[in-house]
């Protein structure tokens, strides 16, 4: 475990105690990224603060409940997070701007995975979805990265639902293996 | 149906993560983890193998006042002025108990809403370090009742209760009930104030007492588990 996630997981343990500093420090060293993901998948900075507040409040109360099959505290934290704008995404019904999502599939500008630094997790999952089909591989993405549904992937990629469905699920299979080998 | 293999579970829980499970079948796939320590440790798998994606996202400072608006809904009111000493000191006893239970016994609490319901509730399931479920526990806002199920698991211990506690905000325990063991089930009456002080606190303790509960009216025995009820 790196310095990084020790103090992290310290800061938890502390806040699970009722330790107020101890969670406004975890919230210090956590919040940006936190909020960077929200507003990268929601698009729209009120309901990305909102989401914020309603992941820290639940942190506080389920400090006590991460342990290290979760992942990184980091890993436990955005994953509230993501599970709380998915909510907030889904509710919204948003619409979704399609043309953009035609300019990230086609964009020769290097894509985040292509950004991922050296670190083993992050190439191993890079190396993986440069391996896949381009079609597996741009329907896990834009659902990850926008949250997009089975219907909008269908309707952004101009493929009937089925197909799509069947691409999700193919494709994380594959993702799986490569992962898991 | 429930998933039954482990292809499946697999499927369902990348989809789970990634977002695509939606719907009906995401609310099921929730339910379903509450009972099964296997799935929940396939959607761990799945967090921990995609969390790269959230790294290479551009981190954001959020606003300075966010921070303030967070700590006034979790502490609203200034601690000196409205904790009076008792409390305080049954706070500092609850907090105490509670964070060296949870660096003993590192319990883990999976919730999820439940699906097809049609009256407002609260739900938690408390498990044991091995991830097993320990008692399921339903509040219903509409009859203002709390119904704990036991698993078989639960064993009755010839000396000592398991002893329910409602934890109010300022961090005061009230007793409720002594819980049920080996399956059984108990349903029980809250009144206006307790159904009132739960739905706003949705915190729940668990201390080991003597036979019949503790003697004092306050918690007399080790904290085991802290929990929080969730909307369903």
């Amino acid at each position: 475990m790196d310095c990084d996630n020790e103090r992290l997981v310290t800061l938890l343990a502390k806040s699970a105690q009722g330790d107020r500093q101890s969670f406004a420090s975890l919230y210090q060293q956590t919040s940006a990224a936190v909020y960077g993901m929200c507003v990268h998948l929601l698009r729209n900075t009120d309901e990305a603060q909102d989401v914020l507040q309603e992941t820290y409040i639940q942190v506080w109360h389920h400090a006590g409940e991460y342990h290290a099959d979760r992942g990184t505290p980091i890993t436990w934290m955005m994953s509230i997070g993501r599970y709380r704008c998915l909510d907030a995404l889904r509710r919204r019904r948003h619409h979704v701007d399609f043309q953009q999502v035609e300019s990230i599939q086609e964009s020769d500008a290097p894509g985040p995975m292509q950004m991922a630094d050296a670190q083993s997790e992050r190439q191993r999952l890079s190396d993986c979805l440069k391996d896949l089909d381009e079609r597996y591989r741009a329907t896990i993405e834009m659902a990850y990265y926008r949250g997009f549904t089975h219907q909008e992937l269908a309707l952004a990629m101009g493929q009937p639902l089925g197909t799509t469905k069947s691409l999700v699920r193919r494709g994380l299979s594959v993702l799986r293996r490569c992962l898991g080998s | 149906m429930k998933p039954d293999h482990f292809e499946r579970n697999q499927a369902l829980a990348s989809e789970y993560v990634v977002g695509t499970l939606q719907g009906a079948a995401r609310k099921r796939f929730e339910h379903w983890m509450m009972e099964s320590p296997r799935l929940r440790r396939q959607v761990w798998y799945w967090e921990r193998r995609l969390e790269p994606f959230n790294n290479t996202l551009p981190k954001t400072t959020p606003p300075a006042q966010l921070w303030d608006q967070i700590e006034q809904r979790l502490f609203p009111e200034p601690q000196a002025s409205n904790v009076a000493a008792g409390q305080g000191q049954g706070l500092w006893f609850w907090r105490w108990s509670a964070g060296l239970a949870m660096a003993a016994l590192l319990v883990v609490l999976i919730w999820t809403p439940l699906p097809s319901q049609s009256t407002q509730g609260v739900v938690a399931v408390v498990q044991s370090e091995q991830a097993q479920p320990l008692w399921v526990m339903n509040a219903s806002a509409a009859d203002h009742s709390l119904t704990m199920k036991a698993l078989p698991s639960v064993a009755t211990n010839t000396g000592q209760d398991f002893e329910l506690w409602l934890l109010l905000e300022s961090g005061v325990p009230v007793s409720l009930t002594v819980l049920p063991t080996e399956g059984a089930e108990l349903r029980i009456q809250l009144s206006n104030e307790q159904a009132r002080e739960l739905l706003k606190s949705r915190s729940l303790a668990i201390s080991l007492e003597p036979k019949g509960g503790s003697p004092t009216g306050q918690p007399t025995g080790p904290v085991l588990y802290h929990t929080q009820l969730v909307d369903f």
